[in-house]
C-alpha cells in the first residue's frame, strides 16, 4: 500500500483554497492516487452547523479535521484539507499529528479577495453585519515557512496545482 | 462595440451613496428614476482607502491604490518626516478606459476626473479637475480648448472652498460650479465627434461635507429647522435636472449612461485626534512631554517632536495614515527592522481596541497595504486606519484635553465616507431593471466591454455576467 499523506491549504475566505483544493483532487486522480477532499465548510455544514466562529469553536473544528485526516492518511489515502485554519499553533499541531505533511498557504491581497467574495461574507463584514471575518477584521496568522506559498492572483490554477506537485514529489511524497 | 452601443456617457457623482439616490431621493429624481427602470444598478464597493483620489482613477483603471501608487490626496515624500507631495495626474502611470478605447480611435471628453491636473494628452478633449491650481494655469488637453470652455461658461470652476462658516456662500458657489460643469459638458457633447464622455462633479461631495448637520435627524449636530435643512434634497434635484438636459443631446436606442460614484458618504460622530493619543500612550513624544492649545490645535510639523524617542506618528483625513519610525528608514527611527511586523502588529492591535468617548465598542480595522494590493508601490504608510469603520474622521492635530473631538479639526465638516458608493448603467436594449453589487474594479472591464476591448483587470465584466 501507498503511503498517504496530507496537503493542508491554509488561506482566508477568497483566496483561492477550494478551486485549487479541486484542481488537484482531478489531477491526482488522474495521476492513480486515491484522494479525499476535507472541506472545511462543508464538514462543518454536514456535522455541526451550529457551530460558532470564536477561538475555541474554530479550534475544536480544526480538530477533528486534523483527526480525520489523520486516518484517512495512514490508510494510504492522499487528502487535501480546504480549511480557513488561521491559528499558527493549530497548524503546527496538524503538522506534528499527521507527520507526512504539505502545508500550503493560498495568499491573495484583500483587495482582490473582496473582489471575489465567494461567500458574500466580505459584503457583510465591509457593512459591520459580521465581526471578525478572518483576514479582514478577524485574526489570520501567516504561516512562517509553508513548504509551498501560492499567490493566487498572480497564477492560474495550473500553474499553481502542478508547483504543489513539483513539491509533493521533492518531498518524496509522490 | 457591444450589441446596440454605440456611444457611453458616465456621470461621475462624487460621494453619491445607494441610499439616497436610489431610494430615499429617487421619487423626486424623475431623470435618474427612468434611467433607473432600464438599468442594471446597486451598491458599488470603493477602493480602501474610500476617497476620492484614488477612487476616481481606481475605477477608471481597474488597478488597486497599490498599483497606482496613490493612497490620498497627500502623501508623505519617501521617508521623511515632514515632507509631502500632492497627488497629480503624472502619478497615474496606468492606462485609462479613454487610453485603452483611444488606441482603436474613439475619442473621449473627459472633465474633472481626478486627478487629472495636469492635462494629459489624450484621444479626445480634456478639462481638468479639483486639485487645479486656478484657471491662470493651462487645464486642457488640447491647450486651446481653455479659450473655449471661458467662451462658454465664463470663469470655469474647479472646487469651492466648503470647510467655512458661511454656509450661504458656498451653497452659492456651489449651485454656480456645476451649473457650468454641466453647461460646458453639454456644449463639449454637442460640438464635438465622440465616443465616450465621463465626467465628475464635485460639487455633490461638497454639498454632503457642508449640509449634512442640517439634513440628518440623527447627526450629533443636528440643528432642527434649519433653513440649510433641504439643501442637499435641493441639490439632488438640481443633479438630476441638469442631468435631464443632457439626456436629450443623447440618442438612448445607441448610447448606454453610466452614473457612478467613487464612495459614499455617511454622518460624522466625530473625530479622533490620532496623534494626540499616540502621545498620551507614550508612542509619541513631544518636547515638554504634552501640547496644550485648546484656543488652537495645532499641527504635528509645528510641534517640537522627539523623534529619537518616537515610535510612530500619524496624519488625519478620513481615514488615518499611521507612519512607525524605523531605524535605517526614518533619519531617527528607533524601532529595529527585525521587530517591525511585532511592533505593528502591537500597535495595531491597541488601534483596534480603542473605545469610543462613552466607553462604546468600536468597529475600527486596520490594514497594512503590502497585504491589502497585489503590489503597494510608491509613499505608502505602514496602516491605515478606519476609526468605527469610518464614522469617526482621524485629527492629526494636538493640543486637546481629550482625543475626542465632536467637530472637525480643520474647519466644518459633518459627514464620512461611506465604503459604498453607486453603479448603473442604462443599456439601450435593457428592457427591465436589474439589481446588483459589485466592486470599482469591475467598471473599467464592464466599460471595455460596451467597446468591444478585451482586458486582464481583476474586476468583473458586470455585462458579461448579464450574457452568460
Amino acid at each position: 500500500m501507498r503511503e498517504g499523506f496530507v496537503t493542508w491549504l491554509t488561506g482566508p475566505s477568497g483566496a483561492g483554497k477550494t478551486v485549487l483544493a479541486r484542481a488537484l483532487e482531478k489531477k491526482l486522480k488522474e495521476m492513480g492516487y486515491k484522494v479525499e477532499v476535507l472541506d472545511g465548510d462543508e464538514i462543518r455544514k454536514e456535522l455541526y452547523p451550529e457551530l460558532g466562529f470564536d477561538r475555541k469553536a474554530r479550534e475544536m473544528h480544526n480538530r477533528i479535521v486534523i483527526h480525520m485526516a489523520k486516518l484517512l492518511s495512514r490508510n494510504g489515502i492522499i487528502v487535501i484539507v480546504s480549511l480557513i485554519s488561521p491559528y499558527r499553533k493549530v497548524r503546527e499541531y496538524a503538522r506534528k499529528e499527521i507527520g507526512r505533511f504539505v502545508e500550503v498557504y493560498v495568499y491573495a491581497p484583500l483587495e482582490v479577495r473582496i473582489r471575489r467574495d465567494p461567500k458574500g461574507l466580505y459584503a457583510k463584514a465591509v457593512k459591520g453585519e459580521i465581526k471578525g471575518l478572518t483576514g479582514y477584521d478577524g485574526v489570520y496568522e501567516e504561516p512562517e515557512s509553508p513548504e509551498v506559498r501560492i499567490e493566487s492572483h498572480k497564477m492560474s490554477v495550473e500553474e499553481e496545482t502542478e508547483l504543489i506537485l513539483e513539491r509533493m514529489r521533492e518531498l518524496g511524497y509522490l | 462595440m457591444s450589441e446596440n452601443v454605440r456611444k457611453v456617457v458616465v456621470i461621475g457623482l462624487d460621494s453619491a451613496p445607494p441610499n439616497l439616490l436610489f431610494d430615499r431621493f429617487l421619487d423626486f429624481l424623475p431623470n435618474i428614476r427612468k434611467l433607473l427602470s432600464r438599468s442594471i444598478y446597486g451598491p458599488m464597493k470603493s477602493c480602501i482607502p474610500a476617497i476620492t483620489i484614488p477612487a476616481w482613477m481606481c475605477m477608471a483603471t481597474g488597478k488597486t491604490p497599490g498599483e497606482l501608487g496613490l493612497y490620498g490626496f497627500r502623501h508623505r515624500k519617501g521617508s521623511s518626516y515632514n515632507d509631502i507631495w500632492i497627488a497629480h495626474s503624472l502619478m497615474v502611470r496606468e492606462k485609462a478606459v479613454w487610453d485603452y478605447i483611444g488606441e482603436k480611435g474613439k475619442k473621449s471628453i473627459i472633465v474633472g476626473v481626478p486627478p487629472s491636473y495636469p492635462p494629459k494628452k489624450i484621444n479626445g478633449w480634456l478639462v481638468s479637475c479639483f486639485i487645479t491650481p486656478d484657471t491662470n494655469c493651462d487645464y486642457t488637453y488640447p491647450k486651446e480648448l481653455k479659450a473655449e470652455v471661458e467662451k462658454i461658461v465664463g470663469d470655469y470652476i474647479f472646487d469651492v472652498v466648503f470647510r467655512k462658516e458661511e454656509r450661504d456662500e458656498v451653497k452659492e458657489k456651489i449651485w454656480e460650479m456645476t451649473e457650468k460643469r454641466f453647461e460646458l459638458v453639454r456644449h463639449l457633447m454637442e460640438t464635438k465627434d465622440w465616443n465616450y464622455v465621463q465626467f465628475v462633479e464635485i460639487g455633490l461631495d461638497r454639498i454632503h461635507h457642508a449640509f449634512w448637520k442640517y439634513f440628518d435627524e440623527n447627526h450629533h449636530l443636528h440643528e432642527k429647522n434649519s433653513k440649510y435643512k433641504d439643501v442637499i434634497p435641493d441639490y439632488y434635484k438640481l443633479l438630476d435636472r441638469e442631468i435631464g438636459k443632457l439626456l436629450k443631446l443623447v440618442d438612448l436606442d445607441e448610447t448606454a449612461i453610466a452614473i457612478v460614484s467613487d464612495h459614499g458618504i455617511k454622518a460624522m460622530k466625530g473625530a479622533f485626534a490620532i496623534n494626540q493619543w499616540l502621545i498620551e500612550e507614550g508612542l509619541l513624544k513631544v518636547k515638554g512631554g504634552k501640547v496644550i492649545n485648546r484656543e488652537c490645535p495645532t499641527r504635528l510639523d509645528k510641534v517640537e517632536v522627539d523623534w529619537d524617542r518616537s515610535v510612530a506618528w500619524a496624519w488625519g483625513g478620513y481615514y488615518s495614515r499611521v507612519f512607525l519610525n524605523v531605524k535605517g528608514r526614518e533619519a531617527k527611527g528607533i524601532i529595529n527592522p527585525d521587530d517591525y511586523g511585532k511592533v505593528r502588529d502591537e500597535i495595531a492591535e491597541m488601534l483596534k481596541n480603542i473605545r469610543g468617548p462613552n466607553g462604546e465598542k468600536w468597529d475600527t480595522k486596520v490594514f497594512y497595504p503590502e497585504r491589502l494590493y497585489p503590489v503597494a508601490k510608491g509613499d505608502k504608510p505602514d496602516m491605515m486606519v478606519y476609526f468605527d469603520n469610518l464614522s469617526w474622521r482621524a485629527a492629526g492635530t494636538v493640543g486637546y484635553d481629550s482625543p475626542y473631538l465632536r467637530e472637525n479639526d480643520t474647519g466644518p465638516d459633518d459627514a464620512v465616507h461611506d465604503e459604498y458608493g453607486v453603479f448603473s448603467l442604462y443599456l439601450p436594449g435593457l428592457e427591465k431593471k436589474r439589481e446588483i453589487t459589485c466592486t470599482i474594479y469591475d467598471f473599467a472591464p464592464t466599460i471595455l466591454k460596451l467597446f468591444g476591448v478585451k482586458s486582464a483587470l481583476m474586476g468583473e465584466c458586470l455585462i458579461c455576467a448579464r450574457d452568460s
